[in-house]
């Protein structure tokens, strides 16, 4: 299903609630989507279950899957979920790409008129679903 | 499902073991790493029954282990040193191991045969190290047990075969939740593959804990100043590891990484990156004392 780094510090089950993250978030996922079993999952990337169980659990947690019992797991619809670190995360990405383009001689004003291209762009592709 | 407390073992009066508690879960696999000569194949072969302790417990699911052969048939051990009937090819092998224990599964022996691709008429005498490895993984997991004790199970295999071998033991351990317990040189290996590590070291357990635990409470951080580094921190941070380079600072710390990420935030650096470590570095780190003599070795 996905590759892991093992050569990346961060720990396993981060990386594999990660991946499932952007898999639900960029839609290869869709919602109510079954999501392997661990015992599956653990033998297709060859990674101990438990690691599996405990990504799982987090990604439950932060509402990005829920679970049927004797089902399995499913993918949470996009609205349900809402991840108050990655949303820090981003707003800081977002700060340093902005600080850095303006250290480059980007002007305020251009940045403005890009960023409301950005939105009003997104708004067309919404209302167009 | 394995536990050990308290072990105490000396041979010829020169303490080998002191005061070693370790414990593994049922459906776990532990890693138990350490240098050379900090006593891994000692434990194991007190874990596995074949050495008596001086003081301490050793239980496998509750029962102590030695001179126990219910408990002991229910134990699969790989030693570093692989033992064959001589002239004994490995059909004669799994005769020979369908007698000695119950649950001997002949389906599973053949279909780790074709998995590894082994010649069950060769004699095992013939076979390259590696291959004779294999052959005592393929007696061992056949037999099916619930404890499963590899002393460096992966060294001398080629990258293929140790796939292999990774997987039939996470299918015992999904499918049977048997515990496992693996010693080895190979890190990179472990950290995918384990979820609880013991780091030993002089006969002692250093660190025993759950890798993603130990490996959140130990962050490697860069981070520069527009001035020189705040001597005040120092004294709030549990440093392992300090070294300068040029206007930028090098630390290996301890604890709570978010915490630690505000505390320097909040003297606003220039530059500010936090990286995980990995197992290897953190057993350089914690075996390598206060730093000084491991530098040179490092990144």
């Amino acid at each position: 299903m996905f590759q892991l780094d093992l050569k990346n510090g961060k720990p396993i089950y981060e990386q594999i609630v990660d991946k499932f993250k952007e898999f639900i978030i960029t839609g290869v996922l869709k919602p109510d989507e079954k999501i392997p079993s661990v015992r599956d999952l653990a033998k297709q990337l060859t990674i101990n279950p438990n690691t599996i169980q405990k990504a799982y659990r987090e990604l439950e947690y932060q509402g990005y899957v829920y679970s049927v019992q004797g089902l399995g797991s499913f993918t949470s619809s996009p609205d349900k979920i809402l991840d108050t670190n990655k949303v820090d995360h981003l707003k800081e990405q977002i700060n340093n790409n902005i600080c850095e383009l303006l250290y480059m001689g980007f002007e305020p004003d251009e940045m403005e008129k890009y960023i409301k291209n950005i939105l009003s762009s997104w708004k067309g592709g919404r209302q167009n679903d | 499902m394995i536990e050990v407390k308290n072990l105490y073992k000396s041979f010829n009066g020169y303490p080998v073991l002191t005061d070693l508690n370790l414990t593994v879960q049922k459906g776990s696999i532990y890693g138990l790493v350490g240098a050379n000569g900090a006593g891994k194949t000692t434990l194991i072969k007190h874990i596995v029954g074949v050495f008596k302790q001086d003081k301490g417990d050793i239980l496998i699911k509750g029962c102590p282990i030695f001179e126990n052969t219910l408990m002991k048939s229910n134990v699969g051990y790989i030693s570093d040193d692989l033992f064959f009937f001589s002239m004994y090819s490995l059909k004669n092998m799994s005769r020979f191991y369908k007698k000695v224990y119950f649950s001997w599964n002949q389906e599973r022996y053949q279909f780790m045969l074709n998995l590894f691709r082994l010649d069950e008429n060769k004699r095992i005498s013939k076979f390259s190290k590696g291959m004779q490895k294999q052959a005592a993984l393929i007696l061992t997991m056949s037999c099916m047990p619930e404890v499963l004790v590899l002393d460096e199970p992966i060294d001398g295999l080629d990258p293929l075969v140790r796939k292999k071998v990774w997987k039939m033991i996470i299918e015992d351990v999904s499918e049977r939740e048997i515990s496992v317990l693996i010693s080895s040189h190979n890190l990179k290996e472990l950290e995918g593959i384990c979820d609880s590590i013991g780091i030993l070291n002089g006969g002692r357990m250093v660190i025993e804990r759950e890798l993603d635990e130990l490996k959140s409470d130990i962050s490697k951080i860069q981070v520069a100043y527009k001035t020189e580094f705040p001597e005040e921190l120092f004294e709030k941070l549990d440093v392992l590891h300090h070294e300068k380079r040029g206007s930028v600072d090098l630390f290996i710390v301890k604890g709570n990484r978010n915490a630690i990420i505000e505390m320097l935030k909040n003297l606003n650096p220039l530059v500010l990156d936090v990286l995980p470590l990995t197992l290897e570095e953190i057993f350089i780190y914690e075996l390598g004392g206060d730093g000084h003599e491991i530098e040179g070795i490092l990144f």
